[in-house]
């Protein structure tokens, strides 16, 4: 799109610019770059604020890490969880958004509505009710299938358990972003499909899809961020268990730095998950570049 | 005749899945009436066979309900009106102005999304401490002035006022504050509206933060308040469940009212991509 | 100028923070009296009214007439967890003597608890006084002050002290002391047709008595006779060991060795329950105690804490409590106790706070009142010998269980938490993981001493009175 510059830079228009761009890199010098620097430094040392250790290690810190089966379990937990979590999340999320805003439905708000829901409930609370949801011998699960499955007592079922509850919880969030993208659909250029005799799949794949492309991408990038850092339902619904099969990364740093008070090393861990969350990301901007 | 079976088969699919969504809800709502006994009891029903009113006089117990719960709303709606402000100046400016370094500040902004929380929560919690905001509201208020993922919906909302109106009343001789008050701000409703819903639900549900830079329990947050129902040996579950029956009623009212800007704001912002 | 802007603004806060405290007081109270029973609250508000006038306490003795910091007006916090009634009676108790102290209850998520409070006491706005447990006690010991009670005093009046003191210093000592027992649904026991005569005094027994409750439907359990599901690691590796002679730490009170045979002993006996005899599964319930309250499992091994949450949240479990079974009869030690702590003195805290909070902590260990309150509340055996009779005591259940073999029980320190949740984890390894027991053991012990390298962690298994 082509954007016209206008000539003149009239004193406001720098003082309002240069008041927007000092604030903006003051605080986030103050409040990013410094506290990533003191991360960076500590995940050098052996920090403790309890004891007031904080001694240099060099890079020991991210030598030990690499040798902690613990912690690679968790980084291919992470990511398995992530990629299942995510696709569900958007696969259902479009879904359900398509069906909505087909004319065959006449209640959009209320649906829109209710899938919400579970969004805006605090995590914890939902954690403990699926908690009891999947409890063998009391919970609704093992009542509606006849079971008397452990489900989160079994490292085959414990994380695909926190993976449904965490789509359960967050398909919402996807059905509105794809709304409000769908809505957005020039419908000029969905009626020209339609007088061109498109059947509806054919619509659906060759004009709303690549149309969604960005909105996906936006869902896509801000669910690797999120759950990438997700650690809340491991901790109230398995810590980690049985055994470290529901190690999550975020839950280990967490764990590390508030209950063994080993900031270095968390920091340390901190970094290496930030690297995977900034690899995730470009990748799926690839992907989607490639997709063009 | 074939569009009405559609209709209903979609309906019903959509019902269906709607109920499966509701239902956990539900339960807990359902739950918020029984006491701890039924809740953890070996024959469950769905609506409490005893309906009690106890767990929402309980929740009081814990923690002064109504004092966090205002806290929360204080903390919540200035935070929010800030990060919608700042936003939107934001915005404006990398949307509208051409300068040198606004892609490269638009791109730390940008990644400024992708670091976790983790990285930065030690140092920021070392550094609150040492500016000797602990405890004040100042820690839990400055450190979330300006949002990555505000600046970046406003920016791209940016896009969708046209230069012409801006030309016409710089050409009108209007300055840049006036413009951005009286003409950008009240033409982003939607992009307002859509950021304002996020952060609000975040600020509202932000635990770990608070937590740590609030002790005093005249200031403490909701949010922190619904973990204190987990104590050392048992969980209070009525309670909690009531608790947070009521502390999801602020969000969702905001989102219900809101729901067509928001919508429309994100359908503005995300989609040009 | 900027200090006294500075000290205006904290004055401000003051006022403000003390109108919004008497509002959070007046409100606890009226929900007091009706989450619990009335008989408490007016306990409280008698003695809240009753100023004691004279001296009180046996060799650790409190002067009611002393004022406390010249009479002058003072705040300070006091951070627990979980328990605001039970600490607004010592602050009740304690501010009608002292009018001119203020105290303000700060309660903490259990969980987080430990989070926060070190981050809060390295610095100058820490509580002055705070509630310790000591299962954290490496975290939290460094910002201690020392008690200014002579150590000797304190002995003569409390059990345990001596494991307590640190270059002759006492930072914080037990108020009472907890362990585990077994709880018996008595509807279950009669209708298995078991009489009190049954009661096991051996493991066997104990396996035996399980297979008579367990009722099955085909092959699914309907009622477990026994169940240790999620407590395999703090109620039996940490302690059944001891029964056998088997101390958790080596002689340098710095090594944990708890891949041995002793503990595998243990497990190995568990897994036989569940697998051989039938006597449970490890799907049946996810944990223990709360199988126990919803009646599904008919007996069940917990610490004097679940003595509480039966009667707050089962009240229609009919309940007993026998002392945990044996191998021989005749063990080296029953059990691991643990402590419930006094209180500790926060030694970064403004000096005058910090003599209103050692005047506390003595108030508090020489009231019997406050002591036999504490205990019953928390269901610890109270570590004051004094009460070691007492009736009130003696007529709690879980307290009457162990009264009999009170000093066969060992404290093994604060140990870190490393070796309850390293333990669980080998736990669940073995249940659900098919771990070997072997190697579940052997990975735990080295998890364990890996993170006891950065802690000056030390047992005290051998100050047990019948070490051998």
């Amino acid at each position: 799109m082509f954007k016209k510059q206008h000539a003149l830079q009239s004193k406001s228009e720098i003082a309002l610019r240069n008041i927007v761009v000092s604030g903006t890199l003051i605080f986030y010098l103050i409040f990013l770059i410094v506290p990533i620097g003191i991360a960076l430094v500590g995940s050098f040392h052996e920090w403790n604020p309890l004891d007031g250790t904080y001694r240099f290690l060099g890079l020991e810190n991210y030598i030990n890490i690499m040798k902690s089966g613990d912690f690679w379990n968790s980084i291919w937990n992470t990511i398995l969880f992530s990629v299942v979590v995510i696709f569900f999340r958007v696969g259902l999320g479009f879904l359900c958004a398509y069906a909505i805003f087909s004319s065959l439905i006449k209640f959009k708000g209320f649906y829109r509505a209710i899938y919400y829901m579970p969004v805006v409930t605090p995590m914890i609370a939902v954690a403990y009710v699926w908690k009891f949801i999947y409890h063998p011998q009391i919970g609704l699960l093992n009542h509606l299938l006849g079971t008397h499955v452990n489900w989160l007592m079994n490292a085959n079922t414990a994380l695909i358990a926190i993976m449904a509850m965490t789509i359960w919880k967050d398909f919402g969030y996807a059905v509105v972003m794809f709304m409000a993208g769908l809505y957005s659909l020039p419908e000029d250029a969905m009626e020209a499909a339609k007088v061109d005799g498109c059947t509806g799949v054919q619509l659906l794949r060759y004009v709303t899809l690549p149309l969604l492309k960005p909105m996906t991408l936006f869902v896509v990038v801000t669910s690797i961020i999120n759950y990438l850092q997700a650690y809340v339902q491991v901790m109230v619904m398995t810590e980690g268990g049985p055994g470290k099969a529901t190690y999550l990364s975020s839950y280990i740093i967490y764990n590390e730095a508030f209950v063994k008070y080993n900031f270095g090393y968390a920091s340390a861990m901190a970094f290496i998950l930030f690297v995977v969350t900034a690899v995730l990301t470009v990748i799926s901007f690839r992907v989607s570049a490639d997709k063009v | 005749m074939k569009k009405k079976i559609q209709s209903i088969v979609l309906n019903i699919i959509l019902i269906s899945i709607g109920i499966v969504t509701m239902i956990p809800f539900l339960w807990m709502v359902a739950s918020s009436f029984k006491a701890n006994k039924e809740i953890t009891a070996l024959y469950q029903t769905f609506l409490p066979k005893a309906f009690t009113l106890q767990n929402y006089v309980s929740m009081n117990s814990h923690f002064n309900f109504m004092r966090f719960f205002a806290n929360s709303l204080f903390i919540t709606i200035t935070l929010t009106v800030i990060v919608v402000y700042s936003s939107t100046i934001c915005g404006f400016v990398l949307g509208k102005y051409r300068f040198r370094g606004r892609e490269l500040l638009f791109g730390l902004i940008l990644s400024t999304m992708m670091i976790p929380w983790c990285v930065t929560i030690i140092p920021k919690y070392t550094m609150i401490k040492a500016f000797g905001w602990l405890n004040s509201y100042k820690a839990l208020i400055i450190p979330g002035l300006f949002s990555g993922f505000g600046i970046f919906m406003m920016k791209q909302h940016m896009e969708t006022i046209p230069d012409e109106i801006l030309e016409a009343a710089r050409i009108d001789g209007a300055n840049e504050f006036y413009i951005f008050h009286k003409i950008v701000l009240p033409m982003s409703k939607n992009g307002i509206a859509s950021i304002a819903i996020f952060q609000f639900l975040w600020t509202w549900e932000d635990y770990l933060w608070p937590y740590l830079a609030i002790s005093d329990r005249n200031k403490q947050l909701l949010s922190v308040g619904l973990r204190m129902f987990s104590g050392q040996y048992a969980t209070d579950f009525g309670a909690m469940f009531a608790a947070t029956a009521i502390s999801i009623i602020p969000v969702l009212l905001t989102y219900l009212i809101f729901q067509k800007q928001f919508i429309a704001g994100i359908a503005a912002s995300a989609v040009k991509g | 100028m900027r200090k006294r802007l500075v000290s205006m603004l904290l004055a401000g806060c003051m006022v403000v923070s003390l109108c919004g405290c008497g509002k959070t007081a007046a409100g606890d109270t009226a929900t007091d009296t009706t989450s619990t029973d009335s008989g408490t609250e007016e306990a409280a508000t008698e003695e809240a009214a009753a100023v004691p006038g004279e001296v009180f306490g046996d060799t650790v003795q409190y002067d009611p007439n002393v004022p406390i910091n010249n009479g002058e007006d003072i705040k300070i916090d006091f951070w627990e967890w979980g328990s605001d009634e039970l600490f607004q009676q010592i602050v009740d108790g304690y501010t009608a003597i002292h009018p001119n102290v203020q105290i303000e209850l700060v309660n903490n998520p259990w969980e987080d608890y430990w989070t926060k409070l070190p981050l809060a006491l390295d610095g100058k706005d820490g509580p002055a006084i705070f509630n310790i447990h000591n299962s954290y006690h490496q975290n939290i010991v460094n910002y201690c002050a020392p008690y200014d009670i002579p150590t000797e005093d304190l002995e003569k009046d409390f059990n345990g002290v001596a494991a307590h003191v640190i270059d002759g210093n006492v930072y914080y000592i037990d108020y009472g002391i907890m362990t585990g027992s077994v709880y018996y649904n008595k509807d279950m026991w009669e209708a298995a047709g078991l009489t009190d005569a049954d009661i096991p005094k051996t493991w066997d027994d104990m396996i035996a008595v399980a297979k008579k409750l367990t009722i099955k439907d085909g092959d699914n359990i309907v009622q477990a006779g026994w169940s240790f599901n999620d407590n395999v690691n703090s109620n039996y590796l940490m302690g059944v060991n001891y029964q056998l002679g088997q101390n958790l730490f080596d002689t340098d009170n710095k090594t944990c060795v708890v891949d041995n045979d002793a503990t595998k002993k243990v497990f190995q006996m568990l897994i036989d329950a569940y697998d051989k005899e039938g006597v449970g599964s490890k799907d049946f319930g996810t944990s223990a105690t709360d199988s126990f309250g919803q009646g599904q499992a008919a007996m069940a091994i917990a610490w004097g804490w679940f003595n509480n949450t039966l009667q707050s949240d089962y009240p229609d479990i009919n309940y007993g409590v026998f002392e945990i079974p044996t191998f021989d009869g005749d063990p080296y030690a029953y059990n691991r106790y643990n402590g419930e702590s006094t209180f500790g003195i926060n030694k970064n805290a403004d000096e005058k706070q910090q003599a209103v909070a050692q005047d506390i902590v003595k108030y508090f260990l020489a009231n019997d009142e406050l002591q036999v309150k504490f205990n019953l509340a928390m269901n610890t055996f109270p570590a004051k010998t004094s009460l070691a009779d007492n009736e009130e005591i003696l007529s709690n259940k879980a307290m009457a269980a162990i009264a009999d073999h009170i000093d066969k029980y060992i404290w093994p320190g604060p140990v870190p938490a490393t070796v309850e949740d390293s333990l669980k984890i080998a736990a669940e390894n073995v249940f659900y993981n098919d771990m070997s027991i072997d190697e579940a053991l052997k990975t735990a012990q080295d998890t364990i001493n890996n993170d006891l390298k950065s802690k000056n962690f030390e047992a005290v298994e051998s100050l047990y009175k019948y070490a051998k």
